[in-house]
């Protein structure tokens, strides 16, 4: 069964990731009315940066700039792992999945962090230490957020969450957590409002000083953290692989695919806000809006549960 | 065979382009980008074609050159009514135009379209190998000697001896926002950043991302009075993708190129929509008679939809860049920067010739960072010093092209507070 489901996990990624390539350069253009790119544009984005000289700057940390892709990478597909793609369909079955993508969670800001630094640079260092101060509290809402919706399963396991939402779906009882857990998406794929680490007003952020088939690493693995972070959302608040007729996993990806629309749309469509003042929207109503969710959740499920 | 796939494949990308704009240049190169087939890179290390566009200052050829060797192979240079002498070597040269405001409308959009058309080509050109990229300007060699003396290379005796490379180790000193004291960094960015106006070189001593000291070195280059709509709506865009709002950027581009009241109104709604006023701090950039940025931002929203420009007074004598970003966080200095119309930015960014240029260097006392950074390895204007927090100053490989320096060698500090 975990081989099947290994399978089925390379499988996802790889449809998911072309998915999300696909989205993210379509729906830019739709949002800005320019002409539809092609669909071949990624792979020739891809072709262009395996072919441009990759550059090295003075005295980088070399090692950690070579890790910290690969370490974004694996983060996105550890977090896939616990997640169920349909019944008993586990990669890694965990009864701590939320405790292992929590981790994965945290480990962004490491990843984050080593590849704005390593480049021994100003600009790169200023979004690796934006990323590291915005995306601390973002992970503390999104534990609250998860941990809301283990409540009602009783377990800390994805796949026991999914089977208590047959009665109704996590996104029912806190609508809010939903809204907050994709936030945490955009922070953890540093998309939209949430792109601190590799902002235009940056020079490209942790970005300024790559090129080449380093930039190609750190793109894939922010469009695989993308589509881990959508499986994630739609697995603790839409049900995963709950859904009539239609197998359970066609179920999962199609919530999946929406959850990633609806991501990259929210990427293209909000403002960012400047990092102080959002650290004081974060840390003074959306982590005590967490709370509250945490809590109605809680009541709820003492009084009637 | 993989080769070649990859070649032709690269070819159906479209042409990263870092552009430095000069005199009276920026609208219709940010114009250009309104085609598909032209994509503008964020920074020189994203792009293969260096577009050198309108006329420049004999001091910016030197930063020119070096944002030429930053970027990677295979590059290639377009001068586009560019005159820059002989500093970038054998470029290729697009003429054939006056500037756009002595020609009808339909003649400069023919001349526009015929210089995308060139840029296509040379990236076409580029990426199936046909044209070999270009080498080097400059010689890559640091900017101060290396002086690695002590057993760390430190340069000098104890912890704290030398400056390798020209810097020393970093300290510590007070901080504007919060208290917490970070170590001082005094760098200079610009004239060729992309989210600075073309030609601003500022030499700023940042803590973290709060900018404690700004001086103006060399004013933003002239540029073409046009219009107010396609104006502010060019004004716009660039603030929105300062705001992350990079498709709502495009929309207001496109709609600068060619204006219909409906397209307006619904990119004023969309952008109203996301946010881009709310999230803006109030009273942020605030100077007197010209409101803050939020303000400013929904009277740019205004003039796009059609209404006319407010008359603003006359800017009051003190203001000035290096009293207005000091204490701001660097995005909002960003933001504050992009905010104004040309005529005020050339106000507010004039040069201020400090008398106290010699007497900078006998501040040595400890309790000040002396950046001596000696020349700046601009990359795309931006970050001109590396270094610094690792203090080891190991030196790059062959494969570095951000530390070119330039030979004059500077005796710069931070701490000429």
């Amino acid at each position: 069964m975990e081989l099947i489901a290994a399978l089925l996990l390379l499988l996802f990624l790889s449809v998911g990731f072309a998915g999300a390539a696909l989205a993210d350069g379509m729906l830019p253009a739709l949002i800005s009315g320019q002409a539809r790119p092609s669909w071949r544009r990624p792979i020739a984005e891809a072709a262009r940066l395996l072919q441009t000289q990759p550059i090295r700057t003075e005295a980088p940390d070399a090692l950690l700039w070579f890790l910290a892709p690969a370490l974004y990478l694996a983060l996105a597909i550890i977090g896939l792992a616990v997640i169920p793609f349909g019944p008993g369909l586990v990669t890694i079955p965990s009864e701590v999945g939320i405790v292992v993508w929590g981790s994965c969670e945290a480990l962004t800001i490491v990843a984050v962090f080593m590849f704005g630094w390593s480049a021994n640079a100003p600009l790169p260092l200023i979004g690796a230490y934006r990323y590291v101060a915005i995306a601390l509290p973002a992970m503390l809402i999104s534990m609250f957020v998860l941990i809301g919706a283990a409540l009602p399963a009783e377990s800390l396991g994805f796949t026991e969450i999914v089977e208590a939402q047959r009665t109704v779906w996590n996104v029912v009882r806190q609508p809010a957590g939903l809204i907050l857990f994709l936030m945490l998406g955009l922070a953890i794929s540093l998309r939209g409002p949430f792109d601190y680490a590799d902002p235009a007003d940056l020079a490209g952020g942790t970005t300024a000083d790559v090129s080449g088939p380093a930039l190609l690493a750190w793109k894939i693995a922010r469009l695989a953290m993308l589509v881990s972070v959508s499986a994630v959302t739609a697995t603790a608040f839409l049900g995963g692989y709950l859904g009539p007729i239609l197998p359970g996993f066609v179920w999962f990806l199609l919530k999946t695919a929406l959850v990633l629309v609806v991501l990259v749309a929210a990427g293209n469509l909000f403002a960012r806000v400047p990092p102080a003042r959002m650290m004081g929207v974060i840390w003074t109503m959306l982590l005590p809006l967490s709370f509250l969710m945490l809590l109605a959740v809680g009541l709820e499920l003492l009084l009637w549960g | 065979m993989a080769v070649s796939a990859l070649r032709k494949w690269a070819g159906e990308a479209p042409a990263p382009i870092f552009v430095a704009a000069g005199e009276e240049m920026r609208d219709r190169v940010e114009l250009l980008f309104n085609d598909g087939r032209l994509v503008r890179a964020a920074s020189p290390r994203h792009a293969a074609i260096f577009l050198i566009a309108g006329r420049m200052r004999l001091e910016d050829r030197e930063d020119l050159r070096r944002l030429h060797d930053q970027m990677p192979h295979p590059r290639v240079t377009l001068l586009w009514e560019a005159e820059v002498g002989e500093a970038l070597g054998e470029a290729e040269r697009f003429t054939g135009s006056t500037l756009a405001s002595d020609k009808d409308a339909g003649e400069a959009r023919r001349l526009d379209e015929a210089v995308r058309d060139r840029l296509e080509g040379l990236w076409q050109e580029l990426a199936s190998g046909e044209r070999p990229s270009e080498p080097d300007l400059l010689h890559d060699e640091p900017p101060n000697p290396w002086e690695g003396i002590g057993p760390h290379g430190q340069g000098g005796k104890g912890m704290m001896g030398g400056t390798p490379y020209g810097r020393p180790m970093a300290m510590t000193s007070d901080d504007l926002r919060d208290g917490l004291a970070l170590d001082p960094y005094t760098a200079r960015f610009g004239p060729f950043l992309p989210v600075f106006p073309p030609g601003l070189l500022l030499e700023m001593t940042l803590q973290g991302d709060v900018i404690q000291l700004a001086k103006v070195l060399r004013a933003p280059l002239r540029q073409a009075a046009s219009d107010h709509a396609p104006e502010a709506l060019l004004r716009l865009a660039r603030l929105l993708d300062l705001l992350g709002l990079p498709a709502l950027s495009q929309r207001a581009r496109l709609a600068a190129g060619d204006r219909s009241s409906s397209t307006l109104e619904k990119l004023g709604r969309t952008i109203r929509w996301s946010g881009a006023t709310l999230a803006i701090p109030p009273g942020l950039g605030a100077l007197e008679g010209h409101a803050d940025l939020r303000t400013r931002l929904n009277d740019l929203l205004a003039i796009a939809g059609g209404s006319s420009p407010a008359t603003r007074p006359e800017l009051p004598e003190s203001a000035h860049l290096s009293s207005l970003l000091p204490g701001l966080e660097w995005s909002e200095a960003m933001l504050v920067l992009n905010s104004f119309d040309d005529k005020t930015l050339s106000m507010l960014a004039m040069v201020m010739n400090e008398p106290d240029e010699e007497s900078d260097g006998h501040d040595h006392d400890g309790d000040h960072m002396h950046h001596d950074h000696g020349g700046h390895h601009d990359h795309g204007g931006s970050h001109n010093d590396h270094g610094g927090h690792q203090g080891e100053g190991g030196h790059e490989d062959q494969g570095d092209h951000s530390s070119h320096q330039s030979h004059e060698h500077h005796n710069r500090h931070g701490g000429h507070a």
